[in-house]
């Protein structure tokens, strides 16, 4: 221990190395978390479920007492949507039968929509706040793979980052970035076409996301729901990501631009799915390719 | 026991670091307030002062595997609260020597101390382009709040901790000299 004493500057200077040796070690493009990553991923997630369950059982119990206080009004617009629904539900049975027909006819099974749904919970949040970034209680062993897409019922809310054997973190939307970019579409009132673009990041000011259209759309009104269009290769089609709040150009007055508020509440998580495309992925013809 | 319990507590301190966000009120954040709860270092300033001799550097050890645990469940990027928390412990080692032990000194270190690390992670997470917050917004949303909620934190471990990490200090490092 005298070591520390003695060779202050030394010791210093090794710290530092070590810090930029790291850091370059991990901002590093890599796929996989070392195996001692995993390890400590994987203890400290076991305890974390055990310790933060109470916890979380409190912070639950505290909201819904919360959520109680307008339940009544909630319950008639609830209502009033249900009776809506039974003439949709009947509808949307019709025309799955006759997608189902149209397919066996064409023998096509597999489509972009397809997807696994796996169930997890949130277990604990990164005490950083720059680092959006929560962790669930399923990992490799349960299915999930990097890059899968996470969503709740109101819609998605982020991806998995990184997965270790039985716990994974996943980046939630308002941590994107160029490098993380979603395909969507957006319906057009009018024709047939939906408004093609991608989800090019988070703007912190707004706290709202920035889409960039792929043409230029006149007709494209505010209000309007947004979806992953699965053509990115990652996530699958069809699930909702946000709704347009404001469309603009962007600094340069030559694209379009638009601001998304997410769908899903990214603050107040719990039981999350993280969706297993059907179809092969970007990644897995990677891998293929390499074999 | 000191042996097993000290390593015990940091452990359940880095685990509840996992739900500390949900115990911060929602109107902080309506603010734009970004507070982050050091505990773990909260309490490793304690063992600095109260636990370890002044040639010892338990605590230095543990700032740098619990620093690394921190990186590697809470971040992705490696290295950055092992070196911050290290940094930080080692000065409040070396100030502990110039002053007394009480309990001050303690808190006022403890408030440096946070200052510091708090400091170290937006230097070195500005300059890996983790966030691109300007320093005087840094200043006013994060620092000075972190500082203050984490000096609160501070006051109920202190009330906590302190006599039981004298007590084990001097069971621990008595035992040795009597038996040298």
């Amino acid at each position: 221990m005298s070591f520390f004493r003695r060779k202050r500057l030394f010791s210093i200077l090794l710290g530092l190395i070590i810090l930029v040796g790291l850091i370059g070690f991990s901002l590093r493009d890599r796929d996989q978390l070392s195996s001692v990553e995993e390890f400590f991923h994987d203890a400290v997630g076991w305890a974390q479920q055990i310790v933060l369950a109470p916890v979380n059982y409190t912070t639950r119990l505290v909201q819904n007492i919360n959520n109680l206080s307008n339940l009544y009004d909630e319950n008639q617009v609830l209502k009033e949507n249900l009776a809506q629904y039974q003439q949709t539900l009947y509808e949307v049975k019709e025309l799955r039968n006759e997608n189902d027909e149209l397919m066996a006819l064409l023998d096509k099974t597999e489509s972009i929509t397809d997807y696994t749904p796996i169930q997890a919970t949130v277990t604990a949040r990164s005490p950083e706040q720059w680092f959006k970034q929560v962790t669930i209680d399923k990992g490799k062993q349960d299915g999930i793979q990097p890059d899968m897409a996470v969503i709740t019922a109101e819609g998605m809310i982020g991806k998995v980052q990184s997965a270790s054997q039985f716990t994974s973190s996943v980046l939630l939307l308002n941590g994107f970035d160029r490098s993380n970019r979603i395909a969507v579409n957006v319906n057009l009132t009018d024709g047939d076409q939906d408004a093609r673009g991608f989800i090019l990041g988070y703007n912190e000011e707004r706290d709202q996301l920035v889409l960039e259209f792929t043409e230029y759309y006149d007709d494209m009104v505010e209000g309007e729901p947004v979806f992953s269009s699965g053509l990115g290769g990652v996530f699958p089609k069809g699930l909702e990501i946000g709704t347009i709040e404001e469309v603009t150009t962007d600094q340069y007055g030559l694209t379009q631009i638009a601001y998304v508020s997410p769908s899903a509440n990214l603050s107040d998580l719990n039981h999350v799915i993280v969706v297993d495309r059907g179809l092969p992925t970007i990644n897995d013809n990677d891998e293929v390719e390499e074999e | 026991m000191s042996r097993v319990y000290l390593p015990l507590i940091l452990l359940f301190l880095l685990v509840m670091q996992g739900a500390m966000i949900e115990l911060i009120p929602a109107r902080f954040d309506e603010l734009g307030w970004l507070i982050v709860i050091h505990s773990v270092f909260l309490f490793l300033v304690l063992f600095t002062m109260f636990y370890d001799l002044e040639n010892t550097y338990y605590a230095l050890f543990f700032a740098i595997l619990f620093g690394f645990l921190i990186d590697a469940v809470y971040t992705n990027i490696l290295g950055v609260y092992m070196f911050s928390y290290a940094i930080s412990i080692y000065f409040v080692h070396g100030m502990r020597k110039l002053l007394h032990a009480n309990f001050y000194v303690a808190s006022l270190l403890a408030f440096v101390g946070v200052g510091l690390v708090d400091f170290l992670l937006y230097l070195i997470y500005y300059a890996t382009d983790v966030t691109q917050m300007h320093m005087t917004d840094y200043l006013m949303n994060r620092m000075i709040p972190t500082m203050v909620v984490n000096l609160i934190i501070f006051l109920i471990f202190y009330a906590l901790f302190k006599r039981k990490l004298v007590k084990w200090s001097k069971e621990r490092f008595d035992e040795k000299r009597s038996t040298n």
